[in-house]
């Protein structure tokens, strides 16, 4: 009797131990897009499919690969047709269904509009416009029976509506916790993290000043607060440019530039940020706080991806804003960066806390995350 | 590619009227429309020394930012106004070091004096530095005044404290019970009277003044003893405007044909006087307040602003880091200054009705 | 005979009551004398909350919270974002000392952290409770 309840309990604990959501909240669903499994499997389909783009050789899992925590580490930028490169870094999927917006400097509302942009940009898929890709769609009869099943239209009545939905619904399944942290932390199992990562959670919290930004909560952790800040990444390089720049730019987009293509087509443009989608003087050089659910395994890091280990970024937070100690902080640093006087110690700890963040299902992403191994316990 | 060469051509053409979203609007409403004109205002920066060659970080950093986006306005303001409390204790490190970041303006600066500036040495290196403590100058057919309006009481001034360290550490605490209320004085209401008796009735009138110019509370200096004093003298004008710093916080009043607008401090928010609970304040009733700040973003709840000079009256737009950015205009219909967004309550947002 | 020894019991007990000191006993006096020590107490707070010596940059608390405005004692514990839980009033003291002023926490019973909390809730005196309030 006693070894069956030893059994019973033991098999509740795993359970609990496998919940793969642990730490996070409930997935939001618009109400216009239910999740099933007909949709997320067409989402996949067409997540995969490479013929929508110009030279039939790039999908969305090129820069979003399964096999790379759905990035496309270790390059900084990302590359799309004939290795034409953008500006900005693959922000992994993972956990993207819970940013209240989407991409670097927040200018699509939701995953469904996410979905537009790429395939139209010229340096991504290149796309002359999306009839291209509905031709394809509506021509192919697996995609013509899915799309009925799913969304109950004709071929002929197939939209970007039905494909993003379908595209989105697959991300939304692309949710992950149970990490390390989650279990120490939500799970009370006392000896899921390291001892060095237990120190960076202090840091973290205290010292580190990483909390406020990198938000967590009473019961759910999804790491950010969803806000722009300047942390003085790419801007701290063109800071004689700015007034020029953001005047040019905004003159340029009053005349009908698309913000889309600009921002990937010029690096110096891309580093203003989230100006660049609201035309506010005080988001120059902002960017949208990532999750660091999996970061150690998502390298390299921040929108340009110049900093290429953990060690670096929590380095450039310590210096105050700024990459090589000493330099010149940018006039528009957000409000919550400043010098840190971390310790050696505790910048290890803090990386050691941070590679605590990865779940079960991505250890072994294949982004050379063994550069990021240093520094723990 | 294509893209970024129109960018840069663009870019070498010039000036392009209202083309950035912060710039001026030009609003003619029949009168004189060459006669709008922008100004920035930057207030409050509370300079603070540490030791050495150390300031605090958090006050510099909000006079940087301020400058830095003064800078980009487009089209560039006509002058920037400093609105007082450049310095937190008065002293020459503090009051060089604000010089040297205001000094990174591309525009004209005048200043008004703040009484942290002012109580050390009764504003004597301020005067090196900035010149006069009151004066008045005409631009585009508007009078502008720039009072010291944090004077008080002789005997406080003079005789109660055995240093001026002492005298400016009293006045540096704005809930110090040793406090002294701001005024005027008489000498600048003499003064004041005689510089507007040469101006046509309908010459619009702008004055800068650190303290509001009212009564709204006095525990905090929010407070100007002989206030209406002062809007005795402004009475027979039709269109006057008065901007003043010391608040800390949004706040804008009509009293008879003067409109009151405050400006935001680029170092510190104030809590607003209704948030003490031992105190009775008047708060102006038509201010929709900032909202609550974040004290982690050490620029949230601080700002600078630009004026829009438009037949006479302000429009004053409030630039708030990481909030939305508020206009408080003059409203011709109903007479005084309104938040072009949030009067109505049913627009609030959460932040806003939630304090 | 029953009936006079309950009461002369009754009497008695009453004697004991008003001679003796029991647990709940206290006089005016006592009361008058343990206010002052609250006021002294957070009268201490006070001088620690202008003096600008908890940190390390000379900032007061006074400098963004006159007279502790804008503190809302009232509605700890509370979840609290800077920090990412429910927490008291004391653990955002903290937070304050060691972000806006730089300095070092301090410990829930330390004297200075029981007198910034008793001066904090005096000025708010009479204000209602509501915890959780964001």
């Amino acid at each position: 009797m006693r070894a069956i309840l030893l059994v019973m309990g033991l098999l509740i604990i795993s359970n609990a131990l496998a919940d793969p959501m642990l730490g996070l909240p409930p997935v939001p669903v618009p109400a216009d897009n239910p999740q099933s499994d007909a949709k997320i499997a067409l989402g996949d389909r067409l997540f995969n499919d490479v013929r929508f783009s110009a030279t039939g050789l790039v999908s969305c899992a090129t820069c979003h690969a399964p096999e790379k925590a759905f990035t496309d580490g270790p390059l900084s930028v990302s590359e799309g047709i004939n290795g034409l490169t953008g500006t900005r870094n693959a922000p992994t999927v993972i956990n993207a269904a819970y940013n209240r917006t989407q991409f670097w400097d927040g200018r699509s509302p939701d995953l469904e509009d996410q979905a537009l942009h790429p395939f139209l940009n010229p340096v991504e898929m290149a796309l002359p416009n999306h009839d291209v890709l509905l031709a394809i769609v509506r021509g192919d009869a697996n995609y013509v029976k899915a799309f009925k099943q799913v969304f109950g239209v004709k071929a002929g009545d197939i939209t970007m509506i039905e494909v993003t939905r379908a595209i989105a619904a697959f991300e939304r399944t692309k949710v992950a916790g149970n990490s390390p942290f989650d279990r120490w932390y939500f799970g009370a199992e006392a000896d899921a993290m390291s001892e060095a990562a237990v120190r960076g959670f202090d840091v973290f919290l205290k010292d580190g000043r990483c909390v406020s930004c990198h938000t967590i909560e009473q019961d759910h952790a999804v790491f950010t607060d969803h806000l722009f800040h300047n942390i003085g990444i790419g801007i701290n390089n063109i800071q004689e440019k700015v007034p020029a720049l953001a005047r040019a730019f905004l003159v340029a987009k009053s005349e009908g530039v698309d913000v889309d293509v600009a921002v990937l087509s010029d690096a110096d443009t891309s580093h203003l940020g989230r100006l660049a989608v609201t035309d506010d003087l005080s988001m120059v050089g902002s960017f949208k706080t990532s999750t660091l659910r999996n970061i150690a395994v998502t390298p390299p890091y921040m929108h340009d991806g110049n900093l290429k280990t953990l060690r670096e970024v929590v380095e450039h937070y310590n210096n105050g804003g700024v990459t090589n100690e000493g330099d010149r902080v940018n006039d528009f640093i957000s409000g919550g960066i400043r010098p840190l006087n971390l310790t050696e110690q505790q910048i290890d700890d803090l990386v050691a806390f941070m590679e605590a963040l990865t779940s079960p299902a991505f250890v072994n992403a294949n982004t050379k995350a063994e550069n990021n191994m240093g520094g723990s316990k | 590619m294509n893209q970024r060469r129109q960018i840069l051509k663009v870019a070498g053409s010039g000036f392009i009227a209202g083309m950035l979203p912060v710039s001026l609007v030009r609003l003619s409403h029949g009168a004189t429309p060459e006669q709008d004109f922008t100004f920035a205002y930057i207030s409050d920066s509370h300079i603070q020394h540490m030791t050495g060659n150390q300031f605090v970080r958090n006050w510099d950093r909000g006079l940087i930012r301020a400058v830095a986006e003064t800078n980009l306005l487009e089209p560039k303001p006509d002058f920037v106004m400093f609105g007082g409390d450049l310095a937190q204790l008065g002293t020459k490190p503090e009051l060089d070091h604000g010089a040297e970041l205001l000094a990174g303006l591309n525009y004209k600066n005048h200043v008004v004096m703040g009484e942290h500036d002012y109580y050390l040495d009764l504003g004597e290196y301020w005067s090196e530095l900035y010149g006069d403590q009151y004066y008045s100058f005409d631009h585009k057919g508007v009078h502008f005044v720039v009072l010291n309006s944090i004077l008080t009481y002789d005997d406080w001034t003079f005789d109660r404290w055995e240093s001026g360290e002492r005298r400016m550490a009293e006045m540096a605490g704005l809930d110090n019970p040793n406090g002294s209320p701001f005024m005027v004085g008489s000498k600048q209401l003499k003064w004041l009277k005689k510089d507007l008796s040469k101006l046509k009735k309908d010459t619009p009138v702008v004055v800068f003044s650190h303290s509001p110019l009212q009564k709204i509370y006095k525990g905090w200096n929010f407070w100007t003893e002989d206030a209406e004093q002062v809007q005795v003298i402004l009475k027979p004008f039709a269109k006057v405007n008065v901007i003043y710093g010391h608040v800390h916080q949004i706040q804008y009043n009509q009293i008879g044909n003067i409109a009151f607008t405050s400006v935001m401090a680029t170092a510190w928010p104030w809590p607003y006087p209704e948030s003490y609970a031992q105190a009775e304040s008047h708060l102006p009733v038509l201010t929709v307040p900032m909202n609550r700040g974040d004290p982690f973003d050490e620029r949230d709840a601080t700002g600078w602003q630009f004026i829009n000079m438009h037949t006479g009256r302000v429009d004053l737009h409030f630039n708030l880091y990481s909030n939305e950015n508020r206009v408080v205009s003059f409203n011709e219909q109903k007479g005084h200054p309104e938040d072009t967004s949030f009067a109505d309550a049913g627009h609030r947002t959460t932040p806003q009705s939630h304090y | 005979m029953k009936k006079l020894a309950i009461t002369a019991i009754g009497i008695a007990a009453i004697g004991l009551q008003s001679g003796a000191a029991l647990a709940d006993e206290f006089t005016q006096e006592d009361v008058d004398r343990w206010m002052d020590q609250f006021e002294q107490v957070a009268a201490e707070g006070r001088a620690h909350w202008t003096d600008g010596n908890l940190g390390t940059n000379g900032v007061a608390c006074a400098q963004c919270h006159p007279n502790a405005a804008n503190t809302h004692p009232e509605t700890y514990p509370k979840f609290q974002k800077q920090l990412g839980r429910v927490v008291h009033l004391w653990e955002m003291i903290n937070w304050c000392l060691r972000n806006p002023l730089e300095g070092e926490e301090l410990a829930a019973d330390d004297p200075k952290m029981i007198a910034l909390q008793a001066y904090v809730y005096k000025e708010r005196r009479g204000v209602k409770l509501d915890p959780g309030k964001h």
